[in-house]
């Protein structure tokens, strides 16, 4: 499905991925966890090509990023992303939010796309809201719009950037748990996550990173239960301990 | 010689002014419809990915905004002409200086605006799939121009008053026609003190439209 392989990227002189190889099967979930600043969301970043990566390949449900040839706007509908901080479009509905992008890019009808918009925010539990502006919701509601518009591409995979960060602690849950419906229903998910409780229950994976190179993969028993490299075992005494 | 203030001529003198301010008026508007679209090209041109439309832009701006709009006009409606064996009236001369001139900061007003909405609004625009054109004609602009009003009814009250220099060039606009006023009943104080009163009816009822929108739209913000 995703296909990484020794991806390198740098800002100016700044080396943030030093070779990262990845492959992402369909249907499955993995999390990437790692302290901040380690290059978690460039790799997503580099995967929806919101940054082009200065080496490696990625392929993407047998697209290469890097050929030229790829239609880069059709590629990234197939690996859609939602943000920490949520980026709804303001000026526009809730449910113009969802139907933008398959009215605009899978040149859907307006009908069709607001059914398809309707079925989605009820999927998130969000019906209701259709009519309603991005500034009326809760964190916690906008992130499942966001979750919304992300499905409505109909993608083949939704990349996750730390999807709860931005959220008070109480609205944390309704997001992971719409999550977790899309993992069981087979929708391939790499997550950029803090919530080691979502990773160990979800996560068919878990991959560690820092210093721009993943440090150690493995299932979420194994990562979680009996860690290896030294740096993971302090990240996690780490944010074990706060959390 | 005594000097003594007559409201009589202020009131006679009023009526007289209203071709002037039509004219002003529609030299207003018409320079600045043009001016807006010379504007919000260049300020998107400055924000291109090609250097050499930034750099155009750049020339672009840099020189109308380094130059006296007078000299501009007589640019215009003198040289120009010379140059090219194209002559224009004294009106179209007029929209079109102030369509350029305006468009110049009107430039200025877009491109910030631009910048000023989130990047995260791009980002998320691209990450479904949105062209660049796209993203910018469905989620920036529209977030954009809100924050364009304010600037632009400043410029609008900015516009207006510079149309009063085109009494250079002969246009009967509301300056033109006061002077040609005072050339009849040489009332010199009465008659400016009107045309001065008149430019403030004009450029306050224009601040006061400003301010309302503005109000309007920070409620809906604030919703
Ligand atoms: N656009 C950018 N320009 C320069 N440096 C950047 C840019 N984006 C990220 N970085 C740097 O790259 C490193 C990794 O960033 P990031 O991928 O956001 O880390 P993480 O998501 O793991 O916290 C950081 O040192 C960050 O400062
Ligand atoms: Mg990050």
């Amino acid at each position: 499905m995703i296909e990484i392989e020794n991806l390198h990227k740098s800002f100016g002189s700044l080396e943030v991925i030093k070779g990262i190889d990845l492959h992402i099967r369909p249907g499955e979930v993995v999390c990437i966890i790692g302290p901040s600043g380690s290059g978690k969301s460039t790799v997503l970043r580099c995967i929806n090509r919101l940054e082009d990566a200065t080496s490696g390949r990625i392929i993407l449900d047998g697209s290469d990023l890097s050929d030229p040839a790829t239609n880069i706007n059709q590629v990234r509908a197939e690996a859609t992303m939602v943000f920490q901080g949520f980026n709804l479009f303001p000026h526009m509905t809730v449910l113009q939010n969802v139907t933008l992008g398959p009215v605009k890019v899978r040149r859907m009808s307006k009908e069709a796309a607001d059914a398809l918009g309707i079925e989605l925010l009820q999927k998130v539990g969000l019906a209701e809201k259709a009519g309603s502006f991005p500034d009326q919701l809760s964190g916690g509601q906008q992130q499942r719009v966001a979750i919304a518009r992300a499905l409505a591409l109909r993608p083949k995979a939704i990349l996750f950037d730390e999807p709860t960060s931005a959220l008070d602690p109480e609205l944390v849950g309704e997001v992971l748990e719409v999550m977790k419906q899309l993992a069981r229903e087979g929708m391939t998910m790499v997550v950029v996550t803090h919530e080691m409780g979502f990773a160990r229950e979800v996560a068919d994976r878990v991959v560690f990173i820092d210093q721009g190179i993943i440090q150690e993969e493995n299932t979420p028993d194994e990562l979680f239960g009996n860690p290896q490299n030294p740096r993971l075992r302090d990240f996690l005494g780490k944010v074990l301990s706060h959390g | 010689m005594g000097f003594t203030f007559e409201w009589q001529v202020m009131l006679e003198t009023f009526p007289l002014l209203l071709s002037g301010v039509k004219l002003t008026i529609i030299i207003t508007l018409g320079g600045l419809f043009f001016g807006f679209i010379i504007g919000a090209v260049t300020g998107l041109m400055k924000l291109s990915r090609s250097r050499f439309l930034r750099k155009l832009a750049g020339i672009y701006v840099e020189s109308i905004r380094g130059t006296p709009l007078i000299v501009q006009v007589m640019f215009l409606y003198f040289g120009v002409p010379m140059a090219t064996g194209l002559r224009i009236t004294p009106v179209a001369a007029g929209i079109i200086a102030i369509a350029v001139n305006s468009g110049a900061y009107i430039a200025e007003i877009v491109r910030g605006a631009v910048q000023s909405v989130d990047v995260g609004q791009t980002e998320a625009g691209r990450s479904i799939g949105l062209t660049r054109i796209q993203t910018m004609r469905y989620i920036i602009w529209p977030q954009a121009f809100r924050r364009m009003i304010p600037p632009l009814g400043n410029q609008f009250i900015i516009s207006l008053k510079d149309t009063s220099l085109l009494v250079v060039i002969g246009v009967a606009e509301l300056t033109r026609v006061g002077q040609e006023i005072i050339a009849v009943n040489f009332r010199a104080f009465e008659v400016w003190l009107t045309v001065g009163i008149v430019y403030l009816m004009m450029t306050l009822s224009i601040a006061k439209v400003l301010q309302m929108t503005e109000e309007r739209l920070e409620k809906r913000s604030a919703r």
